[in-house]
């Protein structure tokens, strides 16, 4: 194992801090790119939904009919999600006012307003989940790389000090073996951070069709009240 | 519609995507892995250790003597018969090789007297294609000079023209109607700066005001010419108006435009920047 210098043998010879260093990264890495997968699972599915739900709704279907619909499905144990949720909860705040009988058109659409802001606040938060530790894991990890490092170089220099003669052949694998623990930071760093970057914009896009939609509904609604009375 | 979707990402995805991250890194380890072994082997070849064979050797002297001397006679027996071998083949080699020389020869007279044939048509017909080709491309060029000619005299009309033009806009835009859009934006980013917002205001809102102002900017009267159809939110317009004057910039603007166009103001209030 002297002689030889693969990745591999530079792992399993390092010393034991260097190995729980290794050992940190590798589980960050992995998890991180459990949440790439799952992320990129929620936000096109997301998207998709977006694009599906606004054809259902300009394509002038009655507000009535395409309530019952997800109620329907609601039923049938699929849950809506999205700017279909926005839409239910506001139409049934809406609805439910209504129905009161004596509250004044101003209050009604206030109300259903509300409902829609935070029912909007609530889908974007789940847009949102896990983003930050992909954030966290692009920043720190090279950090952790370069401490592993640091600490592999300390201990080959203390080996150094009880050499009588310097050579580059003693030197170099104590060298080599520090610096895999940087090239495994970077590993885990970079996908981490390409991916929070694409993320994020996939979630401003899709949360500014959340807010276009929720000004038209609310303008549709708006128009509704004032006409039927 | 995505219910088989929904299935495959059960429990939101996570125990897939986590599936698919470990079988990710199996993946990169077992490349390193592999790409390790490949280095291991090609190290092993190099350090291939030479052989030593040893042999026993029968010390006897006159066995040894005898076998030494029939190894001698056989080999001398040998290489007579070599030699005798090898001067045949020679004299065989000699014939055939002259033979040949002698076809390569005749051949190759054959062949350059075709050659020179071939070789005379092919450079007049070259010269001919030469030719042509030249006067075909002089031609070109020609045509080619003087559409680019006639392009560049189109283009430095053009330029003229436009240039022209855009002096004569400039020369006018910068005249009153500046001041005046300037002035009047002014007048409604203060307006919209201490406009309240009534519950019931929407984006696309729209109400027209009249104001009509001192040279000074204290407003006198604010009336609304064109309703937003909320009461609510001309009321808070016109409150708006009261609170922003004066308008001390107008101090500033010339006595003729003022007069023209702010004595009596139409102001369109509009905000646009409402989330709802």
């Amino acid at each position: 194992m002297g002689e030889e210098l693969g990745p591999l043998q530079l792992i399993f010879g390092a010393s034991i801090e260097v190995q729980i260093v290794i050992l940190l990264l590798l589980a960050l890495s992995v998890t991180s790119w459990c949440i790439i997968i799952q992320r990129y699972l929620v936000l096109s599915s997301a998207g998709r939904a977006v694009r599906g739900f606004e054809e259902r709704f300009w394509s002038g279907i009655d507000l009535g009919v395409l309530y019952r619909e997800g109620s329907q499905m609601q039923e049938e144990g699929v849950a809506a999600t999205g700017m279909e949720n926005i839409f239910r909860v506001g139409f049934k705040e809406f609805l439910r006012l209504r129905q009161q009988g004596n509250v004044d058109r101003e209050a009604i659409m206030e109300g259903a307003q509300r409902a829609m802001r935070v029912a909007y606040s609530r889908e974007e938060e789940k847009l949102e989940r896990h983003l930050a530790f992909l954030a966290t894991v692009g920043s720190v990890s090279p950090y952790i790389g370069l401490f592993g490092t640091v600490i592999g170089i300390m201990n080959a220099f203390i080996g150094l000090a009880s050499q009588a003669q310097a050579t580059l052949q003693v030197v170099a694998p104590g060298i080599a073996e520090a610096l895999i623990v940087t090239a495994i930071g970077l590993f885990a760093a970079i996908p981490a951070v390409v991916a929070y970057n694409r993320y994020s914009s996939k979630v401003e896009s899709v949360t500014g069709s959340y807010i276009t939609f929720t000004d038209e509904f609310s303008s549709i609604l708006h128009r509704q009240i004032h006409t039927t009375g | 519609m995505y219910s088989g979707y929904r299935y495959l990402v059960g429990l939101n995805g996570y125990p897939l995507s986590a599936l698919a991250a470990v079988l990710l890194h199996l993946l990169a380890l077992g490349f390193i892995l592999y790409w390790n072994s490949g280095s291991d082997s090609s190290e092993l070849e190099l350090v291939q250790p030479t052989v030593i064979k040893a042999l026993f050797i029968d010390e006897n002297p006159q066995t040894r003597e005898r076998i030494e001397r029939q190894r001698q006679q056989q080999i001398d027996r040998q290489r007579q018969q070599q030699e005798a071998q090898r001067q045949r083949e020679a004299e065989a080699q000699r014939q055939r090789d002259a033979e040949a020389e002698a076809e390569r020869q005749r051949q190759l007279e054959q062949q350059r007297l075709l050659d020179a044939a071939e070789r005379q048509r092919l450079l007049e017909a070259e010269r001919q294609r030469q030719a042509e080709q030249e006067r075909a491309e002089r031609e070109q060029e020609e045509q080619r000079q003087r559409e680019l000619a006639q392009q560049r005299q189109r283009e430095l009309d053009a330029a003229e023209r436009a240039r022209q033009q855009e002096e004569a806009q400039a020369a006018a835009a910068r005249t009153e109607f500046e001041v005046v859009q300037s002035g009047v934006a002014l007048i409604q980013q203060f307006v919209q700066e201490v406009w309240s917002r009534p519950p019931s205001a929407r984006n696309g809102m729209r109400a027209v005001l009249r104001i009509n102002m001192l040279p000074t900017g204290e407003v006198t009267d604010v009336a609304i010419i064109e309703s937003s159809g909320d009461a609510a939110f001309d009321r808070s317009a016109e409150n708006a108006v009261y609170r922003a004057q004066p308008f001390r910039e107008m101090e500033q603007m010339p006595t003729r435009i003022f007069n023209a166009n702010f004595r009596t103001l139409s102001l369109i209030f509009q905000p646009e920047d409402l989330l709802n």
